[in-house]
Protein backbone atom coordinates (compact mmCIF):
# COMPACT_ATOMS: atom_id res chain seq x y z
CA UNK A 1 0.00 0.00 0.00
CA UNK A 2 0.87 3.43 -0.83
CA UNK A 3 0.43 6.57 1.19
CA UNK A 4 0.01 10.14 0.29
CA UNK A 5 -0.35 12.89 2.78
CA UNK A 6 -0.99 15.91 0.98
CA UNK A 7 -3.00 17.25 -2.23
CA UNK A 8 0.02 18.98 -3.57
CA UNK A 9 2.19 15.54 -3.53
CA UNK A 10 -0.85 13.81 -5.04
CA UNK A 11 -1.41 16.58 -8.51
CA UNK A 12 2.81 16.00 -8.52
CA UNK A 13 2.29 12.32 -8.66
CA UNK A 14 -0.83 12.61 -10.98
CA UNK A 15 1.60 14.55 -13.13
CA UNK A 16 4.30 12.60 -12.97
CA UNK A 17 1.83 9.62 -14.28
CA UNK A 18 0.81 11.62 -17.05
CA UNK A 19 4.09 11.57 -18.35
CA UNK A 20 4.76 8.20 -17.90
CA UNK A 21 1.22 7.91 -19.98
CA UNK A 22 2.35 9.70 -22.51
CA UNK A 23 5.70 8.36 -23.04
CA UNK A 24 4.20 4.96 -23.29
CA UNK A 25 1.73 5.15 -25.68
CA UNK A 26 2.33 6.18 -29.30
CA UNK A 27 1.13 4.36 -32.31
CA UNK A 28 1.98 0.93 -32.79
CA UNK A 29 1.51 -2.25 -34.11
CA UNK A 30 0.51 -5.08 -32.03
CA UNK A 31 -0.04 -8.74 -32.43
CA UNK A 32 -2.31 -10.29 -30.61
CA UNK A 33 -3.89 -14.02 -30.48
CA UNK A 34 -7.04 -12.73 -32.24
CA UNK A 35 -6.61 -10.10 -34.18
CA UNK A 36 -5.49 -8.75 -37.21
CA UNK A 37 -2.32 -6.76 -36.31
CA UNK A 38 -3.36 -3.42 -35.76
CA UNK A 39 -2.01 0.38 -35.42
CA UNK A 40 -3.78 3.33 -34.02
CA UNK A 41 -3.61 7.14 -34.66
CA UNK A 42 -5.43 9.90 -32.82
CA UNK A 43 -7.54 11.63 -35.50
CA UNK A 44 -8.75 14.26 -33.50
CA UNK A 45 -8.84 14.47 -29.31
CA UNK A 46 -10.76 16.95 -26.73
CA UNK A 47 -13.97 17.05 -28.40
CA UNK A 48 -17.14 17.24 -26.85
CA UNK A 49 -18.67 13.73 -27.06
CA UNK A 50 -18.56 12.98 -31.01
CA UNK A 51 -21.05 11.24 -31.78
CA UNK A 52 -20.62 10.34 -35.66
CA UNK A 53 -18.46 10.50 -38.49
CA UNK A 54 -18.92 9.94 -42.04
CA UNK A 55 -16.51 10.24 -45.02
CA UNK A 56 -15.91 10.93 -48.60
CA UNK A 57 -13.79 9.08 -50.80
CA UNK A 58 -10.54 11.79 -50.30
CA UNK A 59 -10.60 11.40 -46.44
CA UNK A 60 -13.02 14.39 -45.87
CA UNK A 61 -14.61 13.46 -42.62
CA UNK A 62 -17.82 15.15 -41.12
CA UNK A 63 -18.17 14.84 -37.51
CA UNK A 64 -21.15 15.92 -35.05
CA UNK A 65 -20.01 16.62 -31.04
CA UNK A 66 -23.01 16.33 -29.24
CA UNK A 67 -23.82 19.08 -27.25
CA UNK A 68 -21.74 21.72 -29.90
CA UNK A 69 -22.11 20.77 -33.52
CA UNK A 70 -20.94 19.87 -37.11
CA UNK A 71 -17.57 20.05 -37.95
CA UNK A 72 -15.62 19.11 -40.93
CA UNK A 73 -12.06 17.64 -40.89
CA UNK A 74 -10.10 18.29 -44.35
CA UNK A 75 -7.72 16.09 -45.46
CA UNK A 76 -4.79 18.21 -44.75
CA UNK A 77 -5.89 18.14 -41.11
CA UNK A 78 -7.65 21.54 -40.95
CA UNK A 79 -11.37 21.32 -39.07
CA UNK A 80 -14.13 23.73 -39.71
CA UNK A 81 -16.91 24.58 -37.26
CA UNK A 82 -20.14 24.01 -39.45
CA UNK A 83 -23.04 24.42 -37.94
CA UNK A 84 -23.53 24.77 -33.78
CA UNK A 85 -25.84 23.77 -31.50
CA UNK A 86 -28.49 26.20 -30.10
CA UNK A 87 -25.68 29.22 -29.34
CA UNK A 88 -22.68 27.34 -29.32
CA UNK A 89 -19.79 29.88 -30.19
CA UNK A 90 -17.27 29.22 -32.70
CA UNK A 91 -19.32 27.76 -35.80
CA UNK A 92 -20.00 29.41 -39.12
CA UNK A 93 -23.83 29.28 -38.23
CA UNK A 94 -25.93 28.08 -35.66
CA UNK A 95 -29.03 26.78 -35.20
CA UNK A 96 -31.06 28.22 -32.44
CA UNK A 97 -33.29 25.43 -31.91
CA UNK A 98 -31.37 22.56 -31.19
CA UNK A 99 -30.40 21.65 -27.63
CA UNK A 100 -28.61 18.94 -25.71
CA UNK A 101 -29.97 17.31 -22.95
CA UNK A 102 -29.28 14.21 -21.41
CA UNK A 103 -28.96 11.10 -24.06
CA UNK A 104 -29.93 14.20 -26.54
CA UNK A 105 -28.40 16.36 -28.70
CA UNK A 106 -26.50 16.18 -32.17
CA UNK A 107 -26.29 12.63 -33.55
CA UNK A 108 -26.07 11.36 -36.81
CA UNK A 109 -24.52 12.51 -40.28
CA UNK A 110 -23.89 11.08 -43.78
CA UNK A 111 -22.91 12.72 -46.87
CA UNK A 112 -25.57 12.34 -49.77
CA UNK A 113 -24.29 9.12 -52.23
CA UNK A 114 -24.14 12.05 -55.07
CA UNK A 115 -22.54 15.25 -52.80
CA UNK A 116 -20.21 15.40 -55.60
CA UNK A 117 -23.09 16.72 -57.85
CA UNK A 118 -25.31 18.03 -54.90
CA UNK A 119 -22.98 19.22 -51.70
CA UNK A 120 -25.99 17.45 -49.55
CA UNK A 121 -25.62 16.54 -46.53
CA UNK A 122 -27.63 14.75 -43.43
CA UNK A 123 -27.48 15.80 -39.97
CA UNK A 124 -30.31 14.17 -36.82
CA UNK A 125 -30.50 16.48 -33.90
CA UNK A 126 -32.77 17.61 -30.96
CA UNK A 127 -34.73 20.32 -31.70
CA UNK A 128 -37.04 22.75 -29.45
CA UNK A 129 -39.14 24.29 -32.67
CA UNK A 130 -41.64 22.20 -31.94
CA UNK A 131 -43.66 22.08 -28.85
CA UNK A 132 -42.82 19.05 -27.41
CA UNK A 133 -39.98 18.80 -28.90
CA UNK A 134 -38.66 16.58 -31.29
CA UNK A 135 -35.88 14.93 -33.02
CA UNK A 136 -35.21 16.24 -36.62
CA UNK A 137 -33.27 15.10 -39.31
CA UNK A 138 -31.95 17.88 -40.94
CA UNK A 139 -30.62 18.19 -44.80
CA UNK A 140 -28.08 21.11 -46.00
CA UNK A 141 -26.19 22.35 -48.72
CA UNK A 142 -22.49 22.55 -47.51
CA UNK A 143 -19.94 24.77 -49.57
CA UNK A 144 -17.95 24.25 -52.07
CA UNK A 145 -14.86 25.30 -49.84
CA UNK A 146 -16.40 23.72 -46.85
CA UNK A 147 -16.71 26.43 -44.57
CA UNK A 148 -20.28 26.71 -44.09
CA UNK A 149 -23.80 24.94 -44.44
CA UNK A 150 -26.83 26.44 -45.79
CA UNK A 151 -30.51 25.55 -47.04
CA UNK A 152 -31.72 23.84 -43.93
CA UNK A 153 -34.44 21.37 -44.74
CA UNK A 154 -35.59 19.07 -42.28
CA UNK A 155 -36.89 16.39 -43.62
CA UNK A 156 -38.43 14.19 -40.75
CA UNK A 157 -39.31 16.43 -38.01
CA UNK A 158 -41.49 14.26 -36.43
CA UNK A 159 -39.42 12.06 -33.88
CA UNK A 160 -40.53 11.80 -30.40
CA UNK A 161 -38.15 13.10 -27.45
CA UNK A 162 -38.69 12.64 -23.68
CA UNK A 163 -39.48 16.01 -21.95
CA UNK A 164 -39.52 15.05 -18.53
CA UNK A 165 -37.89 13.16 -16.49
CA UNK A 166 -39.25 9.53 -15.36
CA UNK A 167 -38.76 6.72 -13.01
CA UNK A 168 -36.45 4.91 -14.47
CA UNK A 169 -32.53 4.51 -14.43
CA UNK A 170 -31.29 6.82 -16.78
CA UNK A 171 -34.70 8.46 -16.46
CA UNK A 172 -33.41 12.21 -17.30
CA UNK A 173 -35.29 13.92 -20.32
CA UNK A 174 -33.84 13.15 -23.90
CA UNK A 175 -33.50 9.39 -23.33
CA UNK A 176 -33.20 7.09 -25.74
CA UNK A 177 -33.33 8.95 -28.96
CA UNK A 178 -31.68 6.31 -31.74
CA UNK A 179 -29.60 8.64 -33.70
CA UNK A 180 -27.85 7.32 -36.75
CA UNK A 181 -28.30 8.26 -40.32
CA UNK A 182 -27.02 5.90 -42.65
CA UNK A 183 -27.04 5.10 -46.70
CA UNK A 184 -27.71 1.95 -48.18
CA UNK A 185 -25.89 0.86 -51.36
CA UNK A 186 -29.08 1.52 -53.26
CA UNK A 187 -29.04 5.03 -52.01
CA UNK A 188 -31.97 4.85 -49.74
CA UNK A 189 -31.53 7.06 -46.34
CA UNK A 190 -32.12 4.81 -43.09
CA UNK A 191 -32.64 6.97 -39.90
CA UNK A 192 -32.45 4.59 -36.53
CA UNK A 193 -34.95 6.01 -33.67
CA UNK A 194 -35.58 5.16 -29.68
CA UNK A 195 -38.46 4.34 -27.58
CA UNK A 196 -38.00 7.57 -24.99
CA UNK A 197 -39.09 5.92 -22.26
CA UNK A 198 -42.50 5.76 -23.54
CA UNK A 199 -44.24 1.92 -23.39
CA UNK A 200 -46.42 3.08 -26.11
CA UNK A 201 -43.56 4.09 -28.53
CA UNK A 202 -42.30 1.36 -29.79
CA UNK A 203 -45.66 -0.48 -31.04
CA UNK A 204 -47.12 2.27 -32.21
CA UNK A 205 -48.07 2.75 -35.53
CA UNK A 206 -47.85 6.26 -35.59
CA UNK A 207 -45.46 7.28 -33.30
CA UNK A 208 -41.87 7.30 -35.05
CA UNK A 209 -39.91 6.68 -32.00
CA UNK A 210 -38.68 2.70 -31.79
CA UNK A 211 -38.33 2.70 -35.51
CA UNK A 212 -36.12 2.49 -38.77
CA UNK A 213 -37.12 4.62 -41.16
CA UNK A 214 -36.38 4.15 -44.65
CA UNK A 215 -37.01 7.26 -46.58
CA UNK A 216 -35.73 9.11 -50.01
CA UNK A 217 -33.88 12.50 -49.39
CA UNK A 218 -36.72 14.72 -49.34
CA UNK A 219 -38.03 12.93 -45.96
CA UNK A 220 -40.85 10.69 -47.94
CA UNK A 221 -41.49 7.16 -47.47
CA UNK A 222 -39.37 4.68 -49.53
CA UNK A 223 -42.07 2.96 -51.76
CA UNK A 224 -41.41 0.00 -51.36
CA UNK A 225 -41.16 -0.21 -47.81
CA UNK A 226 -44.23 -2.65 -45.96
CA UNK A 227 -45.16 -2.11 -42.66
CA UNK A 228 -48.75 -3.41 -41.54
CA UNK A 229 -51.53 -1.44 -42.24
CA UNK A 230 -52.56 1.85 -40.82
CA UNK A 231 -48.71 2.17 -39.94
CA UNK A 232 -46.60 5.46 -41.08
CA UNK A 233 -45.55 4.35 -44.33
CA UNK A 234 -41.85 5.56 -44.00
CA UNK A 235 -41.64 2.82 -41.28
CA UNK A 236 -39.32 0.11 -42.73
CA UNK A 237 -39.51 -1.96 -39.30
CA UNK A 238 -40.97 -1.54 -35.95
CA UNK A 239 -40.47 -2.10 -32.20
CA UNK A 240 -37.14 -1.37 -31.09
CA UNK A 241 -35.83 -0.12 -28.25
CA UNK A 242 -33.38 2.30 -28.87
CA UNK A 243 -31.33 1.52 -32.61
CA UNK A 244 -27.70 3.52 -32.38
CA UNK A 245 -26.05 1.02 -34.93
CA UNK A 246 -27.28 0.41 -38.48
CA UNK A 247 -24.94 -1.16 -41.57
CA UNK A 248 -25.55 -3.00 -44.55
CA UNK A 249 -23.83 -6.09 -45.14
CA UNK A 250 -21.82 -6.05 -48.09
CA UNK A 251 -23.05 -8.91 -49.83
CA UNK A 252 -26.62 -9.37 -49.86
CA UNK A 253 -27.30 -5.76 -48.60
CA UNK A 254 -29.29 -6.73 -45.45
CA UNK A 255 -29.81 -3.57 -42.66
CA UNK A 256 -28.54 -4.97 -39.63
CA UNK A 257 -29.00 -3.29 -36.64
CA UNK A 258 -26.85 -3.05 -32.92
CA UNK A 259 -28.54 -2.01 -30.06
CA UNK A 260 -28.77 -1.63 -26.66
CA UNK A 261 -30.54 -4.20 -24.46
CA UNK A 262 -32.32 -3.25 -21.15
CA UNK A 263 -30.76 -4.79 -17.99
CA UNK A 264 -29.90 -7.46 -20.50
CA UNK A 265 -29.59 -9.03 -23.97
CA UNK A 266 -27.95 -5.94 -26.21
CA UNK A 267 -28.90 -7.41 -30.01
CA UNK A 268 -28.14 -7.42 -33.38
CA UNK A 269 -31.00 -8.45 -36.14
CA UNK A 270 -30.83 -8.78 -39.99
CA UNK A 271 -34.16 -6.53 -40.55
CA UNK A 272 -36.90 -7.64 -42.55
CA UNK A 273 -39.23 -4.96 -44.70
CA UNK A 274 -42.41 -4.01 -42.64
CA UNK A 275 -40.54 -6.74 -39.61
CA UNK A 276 -41.50 -5.92 -35.70
CA UNK A 277 -37.95 -6.17 -33.24
CA UNK A 278 -40.86 -7.38 -30.17
CA UNK A 279 -40.17 -4.77 -28.34
CA UNK A 280 -43.24 -3.49 -25.91
CA UNK A 281 -42.75 -1.95 -22.49
CA UNK A 282 -45.96 -1.32 -21.83
CA UNK A 283 -47.43 -2.91 -18.35
CA UNK A 284 -50.41 -4.92 -17.42
CA UNK A 285 -49.44 -7.15 -20.55
CA UNK A 286 -47.34 -10.36 -21.48
CA UNK A 287 -47.62 -11.10 -17.77
CA UNK A 288 -46.85 -8.00 -15.92
CA UNK A 289 -48.73 -5.62 -13.95
CA UNK A 290 -47.85 -1.72 -13.40
CA UNK A 291 -44.70 -0.45 -13.75
CA UNK A 292 -42.92 2.97 -13.07
CA UNK A 293 -44.31 5.66 -15.27
CA UNK A 294 -45.59 3.36 -17.46
CA UNK A 295 -42.84 1.98 -18.69
CA UNK A 296 -41.67 -1.44 -17.87
CA UNK A 297 -38.14 -1.29 -19.83
CA UNK A 298 -36.01 -1.62 -16.87
CA UNK A 299 -38.53 -3.89 -14.67
CA UNK A 300 -38.28 -5.76 -12.70
CA UNK A 301 -35.99 -4.79 -9.81
CA UNK A 302 -34.92 -2.24 -11.66
CA UNK A 303 -33.00 -0.08 -8.90
CA UNK A 304 -30.82 -3.52 -8.33
CA UNK A 305 -28.58 -6.16 -9.86
CA UNK A 306 -30.82 -9.51 -10.47
CA UNK A 307 -29.82 -12.55 -12.95
CA UNK A 308 -30.26 -11.21 -16.35
CA UNK A 309 -32.09 -14.51 -18.08
CA UNK A 310 -35.21 -13.68 -14.89
CA UNK A 311 -34.97 -10.03 -16.28
CA UNK A 312 -35.33 -11.22 -19.91
CA UNK A 313 -38.36 -13.65 -18.83
CA UNK A 314 -40.25 -10.61 -17.47
CA UNK A 315 -39.25 -7.96 -20.08
CA UNK A 316 -37.93 -9.77 -23.32
CA UNK A 317 -36.14 -7.40 -25.56
CA UNK A 318 -37.72 -9.59 -28.23
CA UNK A 319 -41.38 -10.44 -27.30
CA UNK A 320 -42.17 -13.85 -29.50
CA UNK A 321 -45.15 -14.50 -26.71
CA UNK A 322 -46.71 -11.74 -27.87
CA UNK A 323 -45.32 -11.21 -31.31
CA UNK A 324 -44.56 -14.64 -32.51
CA UNK A 325 -43.43 -13.46 -36.22
CA UNK A 326 -41.12 -10.88 -34.05
CA UNK A 327 -37.71 -10.55 -35.96
CA UNK A 328 -35.28 -12.87 -34.59
CA UNK A 329 -32.10 -11.33 -33.24
CA UNK A 330 -28.71 -13.34 -34.35
CA UNK A 331 -26.50 -12.26 -31.16
CA UNK A 332 -27.73 -10.88 -27.99
CA UNK A 333 -24.53 -10.59 -26.16
CA UNK A 334 -24.88 -13.69 -23.67
CA UNK A 335 -27.71 -11.77 -21.97
CA UNK A 336 -25.94 -8.98 -21.24
CA UNK A 337 -26.63 -5.57 -22.08
CA UNK A 338 -23.44 -3.22 -21.99
CA UNK A 339 -24.31 -0.19 -24.27
CA UNK A 340 -23.50 -1.60 -27.53
CA UNK A 341 -23.91 1.49 -29.82
CA UNK A 342 -22.75 1.35 -33.84
CA UNK A 343 -21.95 -1.20 -36.52
CA UNK A 344 -20.15 -0.74 -39.50
CA UNK A 345 -18.79 -3.83 -42.13
CA UNK A 346 -14.83 -3.99 -42.36
CA UNK A 347 -13.53 -4.21 -46.45
CA UNK A 348 -10.65 -4.69 -47.61
CA UNK A 349 -7.95 -7.13 -47.94
CA UNK A 350 -5.87 -5.84 -45.16
CA UNK A 351 -8.50 -7.07 -42.81
CA UNK A 352 -7.62 -10.49 -43.52
CA UNK A 353 -10.04 -13.14 -42.10
CA UNK A 354 -11.98 -9.69 -41.08
CA UNK A 355 -12.57 -8.57 -44.44
CA UNK A 356 -16.54 -8.72 -44.19
CA UNK A 357 -16.99 -8.83 -41.13
CA UNK A 358 -19.35 -6.41 -38.64
CA UNK A 359 -17.90 -4.86 -36.35
CA UNK A 360 -20.25 -3.39 -33.17
CA UNK A 361 -19.00 -0.40 -30.52
CA UNK A 362 -19.60 -1.18 -27.01
CA UNK A 363 -19.50 1.57 -24.60
CA UNK A 364 -19.47 -0.25 -21.01
CA UNK A 365 -22.17 0.38 -18.47
CA UNK A 366 -20.75 -2.17 -15.72
CA UNK A 367 -24.91 -2.36 -13.52
CA UNK A 368 -25.31 -4.93 -10.94
CA UNK A 369 -22.82 -6.84 -11.48
CA UNK A 370 -22.72 -6.82 -15.12
CA UNK A 371 -19.32 -6.97 -16.87
CA UNK A 372 -18.31 -3.32 -17.92
CA UNK A 373 -16.97 -4.28 -21.65
CA UNK A 374 -16.06 -1.89 -23.29
CA UNK A 375 -15.01 -3.29 -26.56
CA UNK A 376 -15.43 -3.72 -30.40
CA UNK A 377 -16.60 -6.81 -31.23
CA UNK A 378 -16.28 -8.93 -34.36
CA UNK A 379 -18.93 -10.53 -35.54
CA UNK A 380 -18.43 -13.09 -38.41
CA UNK A 381 -21.46 -14.52 -40.39
CA UNK A 382 -21.88 -17.97 -42.27
CA UNK A 383 -21.41 -18.96 -45.45
CA UNK A 384 -25.64 -17.93 -45.68
CA UNK A 385 -25.19 -14.83 -43.98
CA UNK A 386 -28.25 -15.22 -42.15
CA UNK A 387 -26.60 -15.94 -39.07
CA UNK A 388 -23.55 -15.59 -36.34
CA UNK A 389 -21.14 -17.71 -36.88
CA UNK A 390 -18.46 -16.07 -34.25
CA UNK A 391 -17.57 -13.18 -32.17
CA UNK A 392 -14.14 -11.85 -31.54
CA UNK A 393 -13.12 -9.18 -29.17
CA UNK A 394 -10.76 -7.12 -31.21
CA UNK A 395 -7.33 -6.46 -29.32
CA UNK A 396 -6.97 -2.98 -29.20
CA UNK A 397 -3.79 -1.34 -29.42
CA UNK A 398 -4.76 1.85 -27.52
CA UNK A 399 -7.03 2.35 -23.75
CA UNK A 400 -10.48 1.10 -24.46
CA UNK A 401 -13.67 3.52 -23.86
CA UNK A 402 -17.11 4.34 -24.63
CA UNK A 403 -17.20 3.52 -27.96
CA UNK A 404 -19.41 5.38 -29.46
CA UNK A 405 -19.14 5.27 -33.13
CA UNK A 406 -17.78 2.52 -35.86
CA UNK A 407 -17.07 4.12 -39.40
CA UNK A 408 -15.00 2.42 -42.00
CA UNK A 409 -13.01 5.04 -44.14
CA UNK A 410 -12.33 4.99 -47.55
CA UNK A 411 -8.52 4.81 -46.40
CA UNK A 412 -9.46 1.10 -45.61
CA UNK A 413 -9.25 1.97 -41.54
CA UNK A 414 -11.56 1.63 -39.02
CA UNK A 415 -12.53 5.04 -37.33
CA UNK A 416 -14.14 4.88 -33.84
CA UNK A 417 -14.92 7.75 -31.68
CA UNK A 418 -15.15 7.52 -28.00
CA UNK A 419 -17.68 9.49 -25.87
CA UNK A 420 -14.81 10.84 -23.93
CA UNK A 421 -13.47 13.30 -26.88
CA UNK A 422 -11.12 11.25 -29.14
CA UNK A 423 -11.82 9.66 -32.66
CA UNK A 424 -9.09 7.26 -33.53
CA UNK A 425 -8.16 5.68 -36.50
CA UNK A 426 -7.48 1.67 -36.22
CA UNK A 427 -5.00 0.18 -39.21
CA UNK A 428 -5.01 -3.02 -39.60
CA UNK A 429 -1.30 -4.21 -40.59
CA UNK A 430 2.00 -3.16 -39.18
CA UNK B 1 2.53 -4.49 -12.95
CA UNK B 2 4.65 -2.39 -13.97
CA UNK B 3 2.37 0.29 -13.68
CA UNK B 4 1.34 -0.55 -10.13
CA UNK B 5 5.55 -0.50 -9.18
CA UNK B 6 5.66 2.88 -11.06
CA UNK B 7 2.52 4.31 -9.19
CA UNK B 8 3.83 2.84 -5.76
CA UNK B 9 7.46 4.55 -6.43
CA UNK B 10 6.07 7.95 -7.82
CA UNK B 11 3.68 8.03 -4.63
CA UNK B 12 7.10 7.20 -1.93
CA UNK B 13 8.94 10.03 -3.62
CA UNK B 14 5.62 11.89 -3.73
CA UNK B 15 5.39 10.93 0.03
CA UNK B 16 9.12 12.13 0.86
CA UNK B 17 8.76 15.33 -1.10
CA UNK B 18 5.52 16.33 0.95
CA UNK B 19 7.16 15.57 4.14
CA UNK B 20 10.15 17.59 3.16
CA UNK B 21 7.71 20.70 2.06
CA UNK B 22 6.21 20.20 4.99
CA UNK B 23 9.46 20.38 7.27
CA UNK B 24 10.64 23.36 5.29
CA UNK B 25 7.52 25.62 6.25
CA UNK B 26 7.05 27.35 8.99
CA UNK B 27 5.10 26.51 12.01
CA UNK B 28 1.66 28.28 11.26
CA UNK B 29 1.68 27.05 8.06
CA UNK B 30 2.57 23.21 9.06
CA UNK B 31 -0.75 24.09 11.22
CA UNK B 32 -2.73 25.09 8.56
CA UNK B 33 -1.63 21.78 6.29
CA UNK B 34 -2.61 19.66 9.11
CA UNK B 35 -5.65 21.09 9.74
CA UNK B 36 -6.73 20.59 5.64
CA UNK B 37 -5.75 16.89 5.95
CA UNK B 38 -7.47 14.76 8.15
CA UNK B 39 -6.52 11.23 6.67
CA UNK B 40 -4.18 8.89 4.71
CA UNK B 41 -5.19 8.40 1.07
CA UNK B 42 -4.57 5.13 -0.36
CA UNK B 43 -3.74 6.33 -3.92
CA UNK B 44 -3.88 2.61 -4.67
CA UNK B 45 -7.20 1.64 -3.51
CA UNK B 46 -8.89 4.64 -5.00
CA UNK B 47 -8.01 4.03 -8.17
CA UNK B 48 -8.82 0.25 -8.68
CA UNK B 49 -12.44 1.67 -7.35
CA UNK B 50 -12.27 4.14 -9.95
CA UNK B 51 -11.14 1.89 -12.83
CA UNK B 52 -13.59 -0.97 -11.34
CA UNK B 53 -16.89 1.81 -11.16
CA UNK B 54 -16.59 5.14 -12.23
CA UNK B 55 -14.20 4.77 -15.79
CA UNK B 56 -16.73 3.63 -17.99
CA UNK B 57 -19.13 6.24 -17.57
CA UNK B 58 -17.08 9.51 -16.32
CA UNK B 59 -14.38 8.64 -18.57
CA UNK B 60 -10.28 7.75 -18.05
CA UNK B 61 -9.57 10.71 -17.11
CA UNK B 62 -12.81 11.50 -14.99
CA UNK B 63 -13.46 14.01 -18.00
CA UNK B 64 -16.98 13.46 -18.40
CA UNK B 65 -19.00 11.22 -21.44
CA UNK B 66 -22.09 11.24 -22.20
CA UNK B 67 -24.99 12.01 -19.73
CA UNK B 68 -22.38 11.21 -17.00
CA UNK B 69 -20.75 14.67 -15.34
CA UNK B 70 -16.56 15.92 -15.37
CA UNK B 71 -15.82 15.18 -11.93
CA UNK B 72 -12.08 16.06 -12.30
CA UNK B 73 -12.60 19.59 -12.01
CA UNK B 74 -14.56 19.04 -8.60
CA UNK B 75 -13.43 19.17 -4.99
CA UNK B 76 -13.23 16.09 -2.81
CA UNK B 77 -15.19 17.76 -0.78
CA UNK B 78 -17.80 18.09 -3.48
CA UNK B 79 -17.43 14.24 -4.40
CA UNK B 80 -17.32 12.82 -1.04
CA UNK B 81 -20.59 14.89 -0.37
CA UNK B 82 -22.21 13.50 -3.30
CA UNK B 83 -21.56 10.19 -2.71
CA UNK B 84 -22.23 9.53 0.63
CA UNK B 85 -25.81 10.79 -0.05
CA UNK B 86 -26.14 8.19 -2.71
CA UNK B 87 -24.71 5.82 -0.09
CA UNK B 88 -27.80 6.58 1.80
CA UNK B 89 -29.65 5.50 -1.19
CA UNK B 90 -31.34 9.82 -1.73
CA UNK B 91 -31.89 10.29 -5.56
CA UNK B 92 -30.32 13.63 -6.76
CA UNK B 93 -30.48 13.21 -10.58
CA UNK B 94 -31.62 11.00 -13.80
CA UNK B 95 -28.28 8.74 -13.25
CA UNK B 96 -28.97 7.89 -9.35
CA UNK B 97 -29.85 4.35 -9.77
CA UNK B 98 -26.62 3.70 -11.20
CA UNK B 99 -24.68 5.86 -8.38
CA UNK B 100 -26.69 4.49 -5.51
CA UNK B 101 -25.36 1.10 -7.16
CA UNK B 102 -21.90 1.94 -6.62
CA UNK B 103 -21.88 3.76 -3.59
CA UNK B 104 -23.89 1.63 -1.57
CA UNK B 105 -20.73 -0.67 -1.44
CA UNK B 106 -18.22 1.95 -0.60
CA UNK B 107 -16.67 2.49 3.01
CA UNK B 108 -15.99 5.96 4.78
CA UNK B 109 -12.11 5.41 3.82
CA UNK B 110 -13.43 4.62 0.14
CA UNK B 111 -15.19 7.36 -0.19
CA UNK B 112 -12.08 9.67 1.52
CA UNK B 113 -9.48 8.14 -1.11
CA UNK B 114 -11.93 8.04 -4.49
CA UNK B 115 -13.10 11.64 -3.72
CA UNK B 116 -9.12 12.94 -3.45
CA UNK B 117 -8.15 10.21 -6.00
CA UNK B 118 -10.70 11.89 -8.70
CA UNK B 119 -10.30 15.62 -7.68
CA UNK B 120 -6.11 15.37 -8.38
CA UNK B 121 -4.99 12.43 -10.43
CA UNK B 122 -5.91 13.98 -13.44
CA UNK B 123 -4.65 17.94 -13.26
Amino acid sequence: MSHVTSFSALRMGAALLAGTALLSSPAFAQNGMNTTSLQHEVVLEGLDNPWDMAFLADGTMLFTEKCSGLSVRLPDGTVNALYGVGETEGYASNGSDLFCEGQAGMMGVAFDPDFDSNRRIYVYSTSNMSDPHTNRLMRFTLSEDFTGVADRTDIVDDVPYKMAASNHPFGGPGAHNGGRVRFDANGHLFLTTGDTHNGQVPQSPTMMGSKVLRIDTDGNANAENSPPDGFDARTYTYGHRNVQGIAFHPETGAAITAEHGPWHSDEITILQNGGNAGWDPRPNMAGRGDCPDDYCGYSPNQEDGMNRYERAAFMSMTDFDTYPDAMPPIWNNNGWSQGTSSAAFLEGDAWGDWDGAMVVGIMGIGFGGTPIGQRIDVIQFNDDNTDVEDVTEMTLPMESGRFRSVVMGPDGSLYTSIDEGTIYKLTPGG
Amino acid sequence: MLRNCVLTMLMIICGFAARADNHATDAAAEDSDTSTVEHVVDLEAAEKIFRKSCRACHGNKAQGAASYPKLSDKTPEYIAEKLKIYRSGKKIGPNSILMISHAKKLSDEDIANISVYVATAFD
